[in-house]
């Protein structure tokens, strides 16, 4: 019976919910961190998915808008003494913005060329930044609370990052936007033709991932106090997103859920051997590749019709 | 004005230096329509080899460059056939995102195998310069760059446009059903091909070892280098090529002479993404 299925269906993602929601208050400090890191990835990999699954655009940048949210934060927290949430949303809104500027130039290029072009704006912004005195250089710069914090405060706000961001792309996705950027992601030319503003829906999409994007990092760097250009805006944050999307199912929206849960677990049993916890997402991500191209959640699609989430109204 | 001819001079030089860490990329794009992101980072790799057949045997890191050259050749050969090959289609996102795949995996590999130290491919060569007369003087090390960066660059190029294999080469890329009703094996062709590009990338790996310092990490900077250089010049054509490279790296030059040494990274994107707006194609490039 689909109807009691749907129904059932619902039942449980709002128990997982409401379960993720409340890890303060059952959970012990580790589960709180750890879910809080899932929360933050899970909001980052939606965000790329929806770029690359969905929109046709392939970033390799995301680490601009992690950097500059981040940034934004610390300038405003530590030199002008602005609430810490404040900084959060203006941290966004400085993403928001140079994702804007950003158009200008790399809206021009297709495909790998849009890739390579994220990229070298974010190596561009890696250097600026680590020679800017306003910034210290290289060093670095502490986030200044301008009150209290507690670890509490920092996890809803996760939260509310993390499964907002699952409902923001699965209210797009049924949006007329949303059925505009599927009909372009089949064949834009038709798309096109048809009235779809390939354009502006795919503007949109970056705009709004790059909001979140920074926000999301806004929060991440209030939990971590510190922010230096070289890992701000170093590429492994774009490694780490592409493997979570491509492991757990790209174009999919349960995707980076699955991927973001593996990834913090991996990193989790592997935190002290880096090197290898990344040699080991890069080999899984090429098997993946080559022999379930669309991941563990668009391979059981597949084969089983299971669609927890769908972005289809029909 | 003092130094200006000079750092003119070094910006030309370096340019064939960084012509050569292009060609690859350059290459594998016209004719597989693949952005290897692992190109970088597999220079960085010869650049290891390198160093360590240099200590041990006590030799030139140039004349490492017998053994490398076979090597690289053999590990292009073998990613394209066993790993590319298979992601190849319609899409260039499988390949791009395999590409960034291994790129990552050695990266990892090369940190922990032969730390974060900074190194660099020491010889004779390095401090040595002969004047001109003024006050101008020619870098050795320099100069070896861009002669042995000509030499690989315009070599390849007769080995596509005069060799059989070279033919076939270009027929693949041209039509690649076209070939195969030719009886162009493409999936050895594109091999091939992908070991030439990764023999130069080794070449220009030992190069800018010899020229520079590098780390395990030091990969994604020399790709987007090779990119740039591909952008500003325009896809699969050597002098286009030679250009960017000199475009790029006068760029580099001036733009650190005018803002300071930690903006040189920086000019260089600056040119980059201003040509990348004006004309996507490259300066050079067809239409």
């Amino acid at each position: 019976m689909p109807n009691q299925f749907t129904k059932v269906k619902w039942i449980i993602l709002a128990a997982l919910t409401a379960g993720l929601g409340t890890v303060p208050i059952w959970g012990t400090d580790y589960a709180m961190l750890f879910f809080m890191l899932f929360c933050i990835y899970l909001a980052l990999a939606q965000m790329w998915n929806l770029l690359a699954g969905y929109s046709g655009l392939i970033s390799l940048g995301q680490q601009s808008f992690v950097g500059l949210g981040g940034y934004t934060l610390a300038v405003l927290s530590s030199y002008y003494g602005i609430n810490i949430w404040t900084g959060v949303g203006l941290g966004g809104l400085a993403s928001v913005l140079l994702a804007l500027f950003m158009s200008l130039f790399i809206f021009r290029m297709k495909g790998v060329y849009f890739a390579i072009g994220t990229w070298i704006f974010a190596e561009a912004l890696l250097v600026w930044f680590s020679n800017w005195a306003y910034v210290k250089y290289g060093s670095g710069l502490f986030i200044k609370p301008t009150n209290e914090l507690s670890m509490e405060a920092i996890y809803a706000a996760a939260f509310v990052v993390g499964a907002g961001s699952v409902a923001l792309v699965y209210i797009l996705l049924r949006s007329r936007l949303g059925l505009g950027l599927m009909a372009m992601r089949d064949d834009d030319q038709v798309a096109e033709t048809l009235g779809v503003e390939v354009f502006r829906s795919k503007l949109y999409c970056f705009l709004i991932s790059a909001f979140v994007t920074g926000i999301t990092a806004g929060i991440f760097y209030v939990f971590q106090i510190f922010i230096q250009p070289y890992k701000a805006f170093a590429i492994d944050w774009t490694v780490k997103l592409v493997f979570m999307v491509i492991i757990g199912g790209i174009g999919t929206i349960e995707g980076p859920i699955v991927g973001a849960l593996l990834y913090v677990l991996l990193s989790q049993f592997l935190a002290e051997y880096f090197s290898v916890s990344m040699l080991i997402l890069g080999g899984i991500a090429i098997v993946v590749i080559l022999v379930a191209p669309k991941g563990i959640m668009g391979t059981l699609q597949e084969k089983l019709g299971l669609e927890v989430l769908s972005p289809r109204r029909f | 004005m003092e130094g200006l001819a000079q750092d003119i001079l070094n910006g030309l030089l370096l340019g064939g230096l960084y012509a050569i860490v292009a060609i690859g990329l350059s290459t594998i794009f016209g004719i597989v329509r693949l952005v290897n992101l692992a190109h970088g980072d597999l220079m960085i790799l010869a650049a290891y080899l390198s160093l360590f057949m240099a200590a041990a045997l006590g030799i030139s890191p140039l004349l490492t460059l017998v053994a490398i050259i076979p090597i690289m050749f053999a590990i292009g050969y073998i990613l394209q056939r066993f790993l590319l090959n298979r992601v190849l289609g319609e899409e260039m996102e499988p390949p791009l995102l395999v590409a960034f795949g291994v790129s990552i995996i050695l990266q990892n590999f090369m940190l922990m195998t032969f730390t974060p130290d900074a190194r660099s491919l020491m010889s004779d060569l390095s401090l040595m310069t002969f004047a001109l007369g003024g006050n101008l003087s020619v870098p050795v090390l320099y100069l070896i760059d861009f002669c042995i960066a000509s030499a690989v660059i315009v070599g390849q190029h007769y080995f596509l446009q005069y060799t059989y294999m070279g033919r076939g080469i270009r027929a693949a890329s041209d039509d690649k059903y076209a070939a195969k009703l030719m009886g162009v094996n493409t999936q050895n062709t594109y091999a091939v091909a992908m070991g030439i590009a990764i023999m130069t990338a080794g070449v220009a790996g030992v190069l800018v070892g010899m020229t520079f310092t590098f780390y395990p990490h030091s990969g994604p900077q020399y790709l987007i280098i090779a990119f740039g250089v591909v952008v500003i010049g325009g896809l699969g054509s050597m002098k286009g090529t030679f250009f960017g490279g000199l475009i790029l790296a006068l760029a580099q030059i001036l733009g650190a002479r005018v803002f300071g040494p930690g903006y040189q990274l920086l000019c260089g994107y600056v040119v980059l993404l201003i040509v990348l707006a004006i004309r996507p194609q490259g300066i050079l490039g067809r239409g």
